[in-house]
């Protein structure tokens, strides 16, 4: 098991928390709570040790579209990257529902 | 069936535990308790470096069904493989108790538990298979007040110390994609060889375990296909049948019972020498133990403490009909045995003084077998659960004496359900929920490994002094010679279980002790806080 953070400077809050995912074979559970504070504070538990690069890389993509402030809690069971993205997306969409 | 009827279907199977729940709820009325925001996670998983769950793999939520008030707990089996931890167990355990307190203020609250389990987390083992057995006390005390409907719709079943929940439960529904058994087929294959199950067969496993065999056997009372209007059916027409004329775990003729050869003293039959056989001589006074309903199942009434006491326990039995339980196991004849012996002492106490109840427990493990899993062995330990813990509930003192080894589901069936737990502190005293050898297989460690991480992780440990520290024991007794106790050991371990008795008795009828010590409150944090924090948040929110 390995645990990463990420920060990005963020905009208001927008929306409300989220939950989404489960840790369950190749899937990830992702916590979304839009916060105070004008910056996206992720933290990741990975599974899988060493892809710390490839995490990075994932949320640099999310949040170059996702601008809110906002707790994101990552726990993963070795998902790949495209289904981290669309859970990110997933639990962004249910956080504005 | 034609495409059309198929088609309108909507998969039960399919949805995780939480989506379960919110499909069968009224629509607008579910209310999560303790959820992913709780954050209320394993405490020991991150220790091994396993990644936890926001919820621990339970989904508590209130809300009403069909307009009855009603409380579900799901247990989401695509985490950890729906097993039981200190916290995901807890938080069942304690759901089931504040239905039980409402229920008994005339506020019936109707529980639904949705199983979907392989039972013990083995990463957490002994804090597993104790939650379990809080379950069970549990939903023992419930089904005299409501009815408990127990669904199990697949793809993972329900297994191992959940069976026996599943077992107490007063209705079961299942789908012919759930499974049901005491242990799973590969624990089988494992355990007892490819002879006895060949895990690796799918039609021979479905006709073992699948739900269409479990209801066609009377181990499940409604077949209903996967499909969410079925299942919500099925709950209301549950509910709508009320509790049972009689329920399944106290149906105690089920399995016959021939009538074993007389013991005698050289005993082909008794013969068999084991640690609790030992004990149960000593603490008797040598007296000629009776065994009424199977010759693995030996009691006798001894005096203890100024009143007579009903001793009893499981001893090996060579020539037992079951092949599988002839070496100290708790097997169909053993536990429906056991659930006999207690049943016969709260019937004759009924009107009177409630005698103790001791139950000397030196069980290597439940038996493992293929016609053990055809005839409900899961069933048959949920009916000596079901026998402890209503004498518990009478005002019988229970206690445990541990002697030798205390194994998972052989334990929850004989012994778990007392009062008052006592242990030898002595080499080979030990309890834990599977055995090292199976568990270093299941895990994939070494027996080595296993050991260095029960030295760091307390549950994980089968040292009788690590299990002390979990609060669950009343009492460790120390320099007892275990094999060939003195006459002053016997004296000391029999004041001890005086003691536990005179303690039970001024305590409440439940299992609450175990988590008051002080050992539970350095140790089982999570479970108190669990405990602490769904109380909280039971009482629905005011209107504004």
């Amino acid at each position: 098991m390995e645990t990463l953070t990420f920060t990005y400077p963020a905009g208001p809050k927008v929306g409300r928390r989220a939950h989404v995912g489960v840790v369950g074979s190749g899937d990830l559970e992702v916590l979304f709570e839009p916060c105070d504070g004008n910056a996206a504070e992720v933290t990741v538990r990975t599974s899988v040790d060493g892809y710390g690069e490839v995490w990075k890389h994932v949320m640099d993509r999310f949040f170059s579209r996702y601008a809110g402030s906002v707790r994101v809690d990552i726990n993963d069971f070795g998902a790949t990257p495209g289904v981290v993205l669309l859970r990110l997306e997933q639990a962004a969409e249910a956080s504005q529902s | 069936m034609n495409h059309a009827t198929l088609l309108a279907r909507e998969s039960f199977i399919e949805k995780r535990a939480r989506e379960r729940i919110r499909s069968l709820l009224d629509p607008g009325t579910f209310r999560e308790l303790l959820g992913p925001f709780d954050r209320m996670e394993s405490p020991w998983l991150p220790m091994q470096r396993i990644v936890p769950q926001s919820d621990d793999g339970a989904v508590i939520a209130r809300g009403a069904l069909g307009g009855r008030p009603v409380m579900v707990a799901a247990i989401e089996s695509a985490f950890q493989g729906g097993s039981i931890g200190e916290v995901s167990g807890s938080k069942l355990a304690c759901a089931l108790e504040l239905v039980l307190a409402e229920c008994q203020k005339g506020n019936v609250i109707y529980p639904l538990l949705l199983l979907e389990t392989g039972g013990v987390r083995l990463q957490e083992a002994n804090l597993g298979l104790a939650v379990i057995a809080e379950i069970h006390s549990a939903i023992a005390a419930l089904v005299h007040r409501v009815p408990v409907v127990g669904v199990i719709a697949g793809m993972v079943g329900c297994f191992g110390g959940m069976s026996v929940a599943a077992g107490l439960c007063s209705h079961l529904i299942v789908t012919r994609q759930a499974r049901l058994g005491m242990n799973g087929p590969e624990v089988i294959e494992q355990e007892a060889g490819v002879d006895e199950l060949d895990a690796s067969d799918p039609r021979l496993v479905w006709s073992v375990f699948g739900g269409a065999p479990r209801c066609r056997d009377d181990l499940a009372d409604a077949l209903v296909p996967d499909d969410t209007g079925a299942v919500r059916e099925a709950i209301e027409s549950a509910w709508a049948t009320g509790l049972p004329a009689t329920r399944r775990s106290a149906q105690l003729e089920r399995l016959p019972l021939p009538s074993p050869a007389p013991v005698t003293s050289s005993g082909a039959a008794a013969g068999a020498v084991s640690r609790g056989g030992e004990w149960l001589a000593a603490l008797t006074g040598g007296k000629e133990p009776e065994h009424r309903y199977s010759a693995a199942v030996r009691s006798a009434d001894a005096p203890l403490g100024g009143e007579m006491a009903r001793f009893i326990a499981v001893v090996p039995d060579r020539e037992n009909r079951f092949p599988r339980a002839r070496d100290g196991e708790v097997g169909l004849e053993q536990a429906w045995a056991l659930a006999r012996e207690v049943c016969s002492v709260t019937r004759a106490d009924r009107d009177g003084k409630k005698r103790p109840i001791v139950a000397i427990v030196d069980v290597k493990s439940q038996a493992y077998g293929r016609d053990e899993e055809s005839r409900g062995i899961h069933l048959a330990c949920a009916a000596a659960v079901d026998a402890y813990a209503n004498a518990r509930m009478s005002g019988h003192p229970v206690i445990a004496l541990i002697v030798g080894r205390a194994m998972s589901g052989a334990f929850l069936a004989h012994g778990y359900q007392a009062n008052r737990i006592l242990a030898l502190d002595a080499p080979d005293v030990l309890v834990h929920a599977m055995s090292k050898e199976a568990a270093a297989r299941v895990t994939r460690r070494s027996v080595r490994e296993l050991e260095a991480l029960g030295d760091a992780i307390l549950p994980m440990s089968y040292s009788i002094r690590a299990f002390a520290q979990l609060g669950i024991l009343h009492a460790r007794i120390e320099g007892v010679n275990a094999n060939a106790p003195s006459d002053s050991d016997v004296l000391r371990v029999a004041d001890a279980i005086a003691d536990a008795v005179a303690d039970a008795r001024r305590g409440p009828r439940d299992l609450s002790s175990r988590l008051t010590s002080a050992a539970a409150r350095e140790t089982r944090k999570a479970s108190l806080e669990v405990r602490r924090r769904l109380a909280l948040e039971w009482p629905p929110p005011r209107e504004p």
